[in-house]
């Protein structure tokens, strides 16, 4: 007997018919390869037979879901659990495949399937053991999350001796303890530092966390507090799944419970099939995505990481007649080391979360889509890394950006369907402020500011992005009060205003971003601004204008306390970066540059840092917007004067308390516009020729932009070959590597 | 129900419920006798068709109101048209100034309100998702320089030309009044005061004075954006209704009335037309509901209570818990997030008047989110709806008879009915029409089951500890559906349902209730200086806010010794969000024993409102809020009094037998009319009772037995509950 068989003895399956759970699992994946259904159902003979009684059931279990997310994060939750809605629950099959999922977060509906099957494959059964009871904590990217800040808790439910299904729970913590404070730390470059780690552990039983777990994790984060309320929280809404699946049982009859989560995820694979075809045109729809980082300046990272870079994700999106999804990111560039690498799990639940935003967002949302589509993620690249010690702390960086692309492919489907009011550019995203005290043994060392849960939307064919109110992984976004946020944030808003010139343009304008000008409050403070900088990260849609990219403009050691003292102006924003009411009013030593995303950097009492959070891609030529939506936009603020005439190509004049758009001048100031393209217009095959000569063959590239082609066209034969097809190149055209 | 004679009869009390469309008046005797009246709104002078439907009532007393109105000792209304007025954007010319880099207030708004009150399904779609008109736009809003912090220390000085200047633009703009909600004023004022000093001196300099709300002297709570939509609903939507009021009053007097016209306001009690906030009669008709059921659930000596209220367009419930409804102080109201307190009422948007569809994609029958809203379905041919509703689905099952709906004056055509749900639901499915309407039935049920489930589980309780009660329109018709299986101790039915809400608001104290954020900690290891400081702390604010109480009633002509104190406080646990409001045991606290008392009320309360959860002393406490509410005892509705007559009951309540489809098979079931069934009487099911402003069923295996106050309880057969 091995020392593992004397610790763990034998004991009774825990699976369905006397299987284990790890057998059930590969039973599960096997039949769905042999006959493309789930569980190899034929027929939905409840749903057929019963619909009234099928729905009934669905909509208890749902319903009992969203309940649990309503009451448990009132019970016990972090200010951004509670106020926020960073949570989510779901319910799974016995081998982790979602049933039905809550509100909040739902990115995560993937990632704890991820943890479940990973218990299952691993044979916890036997070693540690599976039982009622049982609390199992994951916070691991690479076994199955997005980053270590995203807490997973699984309560199996068990019902006469077997395992019935999963209870899950997510919450977003606002600190792992990772190298720098802040959920989305950009700073580590390898797993070591990206904060605590809970490697898909059993941490409890009979319903109770073991001492020896609470006591680690409260010493391991920042904010200790948060940590066990959010923790409690999780708990609470998993026993609450527990109970409406122990009720559901009870009424209808166990037999019945195991044919119903069968067909429900059949159902959602089949309905989402139905959907793909009624809604979208098969076909390949491309959505790449690049977005810089800008590191090479950190003197406190090592040589290998302190570098300049882009990420590049050539997302194509595949869909077949049968109505199947199917999306690869063959072309992606290598992993890297900094803090914005992705595993597959964490691409699996953004494409999940945007797909439950759009074509699903009927509410039988599960993992029949899972089944219903496929993801490629080329290994090696940032989406795929396969190395065990990638750093993973932010890697929203790029998952963001690339995901809010997925639904400028789809929308190109909808129009040509005709479902023109589904249609929607993408979304904007940034800036993340993030921080934290330099004293530890403050009481509140660590921050994550969501108003950037509320970036301005794509635009539409129908009407403008939605401004200011919601993000791609985040629909009910919420960006909260001042006066909660300072509460927690030794950061006075000065401002949170609207900030012109943010949205992408086009004849449907995105929605508008906002900025949040901030005074440092406490002598010693650090922040980081995480967002794009040099590139725009969505572009826009139909000959539409990408949004703005953001950029810093931070001040410290201003004037600001003699400006007080003396009652002159100071600043709430800068609605017009060339002409800077920032620069302008206030007086100190600024930082202003296209980098925008950095490490942590210290602040003190009275420094400024500007918060400016992103717009949304527009749609659709400029020259065709309304003048009556130009005026608007002028009347609004939306709009600098120099930027509609540029842009919308309007003729404006001074009205009596405003600019006047002048119908008559625009109408041939927009001729003028149309001419002039006409006459700078050349043979798209004669712009080529020109590119390739001047600038792919003698490598005219900047270093950033030459090392990610370089590397897109290592890792995938393929890609290089449509690279080297689209300029005309020969056969073994490389990208020479980066000499630092 | 008028078992006094004419000659004997007094009227007593006087409830308003003024609706969008009709304005019902109900009229208790001093028996508990009721008369209900109804005539057409009208929304430019409230008053006329007030008027109306007070006479359309004691006409049948063969009373004029010159004769009704001086023998009645209670009057009480709760109306829409402040409401309306917001949902209409018809509100006054407001000026707003805020601090100083936050006049994008309106147009940011926070997220959650482009989707608040939105479906599931919705709320995921963000293409659906919407902001708000602005209640003022940008052209009248003005910042002013200055910060308080989160601690009320000032961080940047006031700005004080900011505001001088700004109130000149705003009465240059010819605004009807001015608000001003500066951060963080509710724990120091001092800024917001010197706003309202130099905005009163400007207005005097410029000849031009108009009304000026302050947030910190009318809701001083936390969070900035739901006390400024406080602010300025009550400054656009409400105050405006004062004029409203004051000529309903104005006619009560005219009629003779001796009592003063109070409203229903939203924390549960009715406060003058004079009261200084008007914004939390915003929504009232409603909390009548719970109201009422508080009352009768006194009267009955039962101490829990699930209210449930089914309206064409909605589904409401609330927990009433050892004889006291529970409070929030965050509700949403018209998709705005508000800062008053109000009775915590859980609704969606599911009523009689909600559409049915099949999704056509998956198959799925789906609920509204839209519905008729004041019409019935496509079973009335004098509409034009395209949608079945709920009602049409009752129609077909032959629970509403198509001849008496609303007593027979609007004629429905149950072949119409059959033909929608037939082509919309039945052939879709693949079900016969009679099944799919009454699958139809049954989902609905379920949903509104899983809210009652949900409010009353979620909380730790279990049904068998409260009784529900079904009123409004529709709750007759599905309380039993959605209470089937669920074991309450007592399902009960009011024979005057349809009329709950205004009977509730008769019911309804003279009070005044304030509050303000005190945000004082009690960390675990306090000592006792440090706790006897804190209960001076909470005592003062009480003082402060009980001479508020004393100062509004005294508007009314009300004694500070006639008005009856009842100090609370708002506690949570130490880093957690979510308080709960707690009756404090004593009148003032002063030792440090004091404040354990009431910390160990909180406990105790927290652990019946939370009872799943552990709770967390070892976090130490945070008391967020300090609340005196202040009430003078009003004359309410004494219920009926009627001998218990046999079960049976007399042939003369019996009008017919009809069929009914219940659970796959049509079924004969007798049908009675309400007002001529006698206490005593039981009703066994199927059967369905019917009464001109609602309908009662009762399924097989249950039973209706009507007591002696004309409440019918729901039992199952065979007298068990």
């Amino acid at each position: 007997m091995t020392p593992e068989a004397r610790a763990f003895p034998e004991r009774a399956p825990i699976g369905w018919d006397g299987m284990t759970l790890k057998q059930m699992l590969d039973h599960s994946d096997q039949v769905f390869a042999e006959t493309g259904r789930y569980h190899g159902l034929d027929g939905l003979e409840l749903k057929k037979n019963d619909p009234i009684r099928y729905e009934r059931m669905y909509s208890r279990m749902r319903g009992g879901v969203v309940t649990a997310r309503e009451n448990a994060a009132k019970i016990a939750a972090s200010p951004l659990v509670e106020e926020m809605g960073e949570v989510c629950f779901t319910l799974y099959t016995p081998e982790g495949d979602s049933i039905a999922l809550s509100t909040g977060i739902i990115v995560h509906v993937h990632t704890m399937s991820d943890a479940i099957k990973h218990i299952v494959r691993n044979d916890y059964e036997v070693n540690p053991g599976i039982e009622d009871g049982d609390i199992f904590v994951n916070n691991d990217p690479q076994i199955s999350n997005v980053h270590n800040a995203d807490v997973q808790t699984m309560v199996p439910v068990f019902w006469e001796g077997e395992l019935v299904a999963w209870a899950a729970g997510v919450t977003h913590e606002v600190d792992v303890g990772a190298r720098t404070p802040g959920s989305s730390s950009v700073g580590p470059i390898s797993r070591l530092e990206d904060g605590i780690d809970i490697p898909a552990m059993k941490c409890g039983s009979n319903d109770t966390l073991f001492r020896d777990y609470v006591d680690r994790c409260r010493r391991a984060v920042r904010t200790p507090l948060y940590w066990s309320l959010d923790e409690k929280t999780r708990i609470a809404g998993c026993h609450m799944l527990r109970d409406v699946v122990l009720e559901l049982i009870e009424s209808e009859g166990i037999e019945t419970y195991k044919r119903f989560i069968r067909e429900v995820i059949e159902e959602g694979r089949q309905s989402f099939l139905e959907r793909m075809r009624e809604q979208l045109v098969p076909g390949v729809y491309r959505a790449p995505v690049f977005i810089d980082y800008q590191l090479a300046a950190e003197p406190s990272l090592p040589r290998h990481a302190a570098r300049d870079g882009v990420l590049h994700s050539p997302m194509e999106v595949t869909i077949r007649p049968s109505g199947k999804l199917e999306i690869s990111l063959d072309g992606a560039n290598s992993w890297g080391f900094h803090s914005f690498n992705c595993t597959p799990t964490a691409l699996q639940g953004a494409m999940w979360a945007v797909l439950a935003e759009t074509v699903m967002s009927s509410d039988k949302v599960n993992d029949g889509a899972y089944f219903a589509s496929s993801l490629y993620l080329p290994f090696g690249s940032w989406t795929n890394p396969g190395h065990p010690m990638t750093s993973h702390s932010d890697s929203w960086y790029i998952l963001v950006p690339a995901f809010a692309a997925l639904p400028r492919a789809l929308s190109r489907g909808y129009h040509a369907r005709g479902y023109v009011e589904e249609v929607i550019a993408g979304w904007g995203d940034g800036n993340y402020l993030q921080g934290g005290s330099p004293d530890p043994f403050g009481d509140q060392a660590a921050i994550s500011n969501m108003e950037t849960s509320c970036v301005g939307a794509g635009a539409g064919i129908i009407q403008d992005g939605l401004d200011y109110a919601s993000s791609s992984w985040f629909p009910t976004g919420d960006m909260g009060d001042v006066e909660d946020w300072e509460r927690m944030e030794p950061l006075l808003y000065v401002a949170r205003r609207v900030k012109p010139q943010t949205c992408g343009f086009g004849r449907r304008r995105g929605g508008m971003g906002f900025e949040s000008l901030r005074m440092v409050w406490v002598d010693e403070y650090e922040l980081q601004n995480i967002g794009d900088g040099t590139m725009f990260a969505q572009s826009g849609l139909f000959g539409g204008y990408p949004a703005a990219s953001g950029y810093r403009h931070n001040i410290r050691n201003t004037n600001l306390p003699q400006l007080f003292a003396e009652r002159r102006p100071y600043p709430t924003g800068e609605p017009d970066t060339a002409d800077s009411e920032l620069s302008q009013l206030v007086d100190g030593e600024p930082t202003r540059d296209l980098r925008g995303t950095t490490m942590i950097e210290a602040y003190s009492r009275y420094d400024l840092y500007l918060s400016m959070i992103r717009g949304g891609p527009g749609l659709g030529d400029p020259l065709e917007r309304q003048l009556e939506d130009v005026q608007r936009d002028l009347d609004e603020g939306l709009i600098l004067r120099r930027f509609a005439e540029a842009v919308y190509a309007v003729s404006l004049r001074e009205g009596d308390d405003r600019l006047e758009v002048d119908a008559g001048e625009s109408e041939a100031a927009r001729d003028r516009a149309r001419r002039s393209r006409a006459e700078r217009a050349v043979p798209v095959s004669e712009w080529i020729e020109a590119e390739r000569r001047d600038r792919i063959l003698p490598q005219r590239l900047v270093g950033p932009v030459r090392e990610m082609y370089r590397s897109s066209m290592e890792l995938s034969p393929r890609w290089a070959r449509h690279f080297r097809s689209f300029w005309g190149l020969e056969d073994d055209f490389e990208f020479t590597e980066d000499e630092r | 129900m008028t078992q006094t004679t004419e000659a004997t009869r007094e009227v007593r009390i006087l409830g308003i419920d003024a609706g969008g469309t009709m304005t019902d008046t109900i009229m208790i005797d001093d028996a508990g006798g009721f008369v209900i009246g109804k005539a057409q709104t009208t929304p430019e002078n409230e008053s006329v068709g007030f008027e109306h439907s007070a006479r359309d009532a004691l006409h049948y007393w063969g009373l004029d109101p010159e004769a009704g109105f001086p023998q009645m000792v209670s009057g009480i209304f709760s109306g829409t048209s402040m409401l309306n007025r917001l949902l209409e954007r018809k509100g006054q010319r407001v000026g707003l100034l805020v601090t100083q880099g936050m006049e994008d207030y309106l147009r940011l708004e926070r997220g959650v309100q482009t989707h608040l009150g939105f479906s599931y399904a919705d709320s995921l779609h963000v293409v659906t998702h919407r902001h708000h008109e602005p209640l003022v736009p940008l052209s009248r809003i003005r910042g002013v320089g200055g910060r308080i912090d989160a601690r009320g220390d000032e961080a940047i000085p006031l700005y004080e030309q900011h505001a001088e200047d700004g109130v000149r633009d705003l009465l240059a703009e010819e605004v009807d009044c001015i608000c001003v909600n500066l951060l963080f004023s509710y724990i120091n004022p001092d800024h917001e005061n010197r706003v309202e000093e130099i905005a009163r001196r400007v207005m005097r300099e410029e000849g031009a004075e108009v009304p000026i709300f302050i947030s910190s002297a009318l809701y001083p709570k936390r969070l900035d954006f739901p006390r400024l939509n406080t602010l300025l609903i009550e400054a656009y939507a409400a105050e405006p209704g004062r004029r409203q009021l004051q000529l309903l009053r104005d006619v009560t007097k005219r009629l003779g009335a001796p009592f003063e016209l109070r409203v229903m306001a939203g924390f549960g009690g009715t406060i003058s037309v004079g009261a200084k906030q008007l914004v939390n009669t915003l929504v009232s008709g409603p909390i009548g509901g719970v109201v009422g059921a508080r009352h009768l659930a006194r009267l009955t000596d039962v101490p829990n209570v699930v209210c449930s209220d089914i309206g064409g367009t909605s589904f409401d419930v609330a927990l009433v818990t050892n004889g006291e409804y529970e409070i929030t102080s965050t509700p949403d109201i018209a998709h705005f997030k508000m800062n008053f307190p109000m009775v915590k009422i859980d609704s969606i948007g599911a009523g009689t008047g909600s559409f049915v569809r099949v999704n056509p994609v998956s198959q799925r029958i789906e609920f509204g989110p839209d519905g008729a809203g004041a019409k019935i379905g496509m079973s009335n041919p004098a509409e034009d709806l395209a949608a079945v509703t709920i009602t049409d689905c009752n129609v077909v099952l032959g629970v509403i008879s198509p001849d008496y709906f609303l007593g027979g004056e609007v004629p429905l055509d149950r072949d119409r009915a059959v033909a929608a749900v037939r082509e919309q639901i039945a052939e879709p499915l693949g079900l016969g029409v009679e099944t799919a309407a009454s699958g139809v039935i049954e989902l609905f049920e379920d949903e509104l089951k899983r809210q009652v489930r949900a409010l009353v589980m979620g909380k730790g309780f279990e049904p068998a500890d409260y009784v529900l009660m079904g009123y409004g329109g529709g709750g007759p018709l599905h309380v039993a559906g959605y209470t089937d299986g669920l074991h309450f101790r007592d399902v009960l039915v009011p024979s005057w349902a349809a009329g709950f809400s205004a009977f509730g608001c008769a019911c309804a104290d003279f009070a005044y209730r304030f509050d303000r954020q005190v945000d004082l900690e009690v960390p675990p290891d306090a000592d006792e200086a440090a706790k006897r400081e804190i209960a001076a702390s909470i005592t003062a604010a009480w003082r402060a806010l009980g001479e508020r109480v004393v100062a509004e009633f005294a508007k009314s002509g009300v004694d500070a010794g006639d008005v009856g104190f009842q100090p609370y406080l708002r506690v949570q646990y130490l880093g957690q969000v979510n308080d709960i409001e707690v009756p404090s045991p004593l009148a003032e606290l002063h030792t440090a024993a004091d404040l354990d008392a009431v910390i160990a009320a909180f406990e105790r309360d927290y652990g019946k409102v939370y009872a799943q959860a552990a709770r967390s002393p070892e976090l130490g406490y945070l008391i967020t809020l300090a609340i005196v509410v202040g009430a003078t005892p009003a004359e309410k509705p004494v219920l009926p009094e009627e001998d218990l007559g046999p079960a049976e009951p007399p042939a003369s309540a019996e009008k017919e037998r009809r069929e009914i489809f219940w659970h796959g098979a049509w079924r004969p079931a007798r049908i009675f009319e309400m007002d001529h069934l006698a206490a005593g009487n039981v009703v066994e099911g199927p059967a369905v009772i019917e009464a001109p402003s609602t309908t009662l069923v009762v399924p097989p295996g249950r039973a209706a037995a009507l007591d002696r106050h004309r409440i019918f309880h729901l039992e199952a057969q065979g007298g068990t509950r």
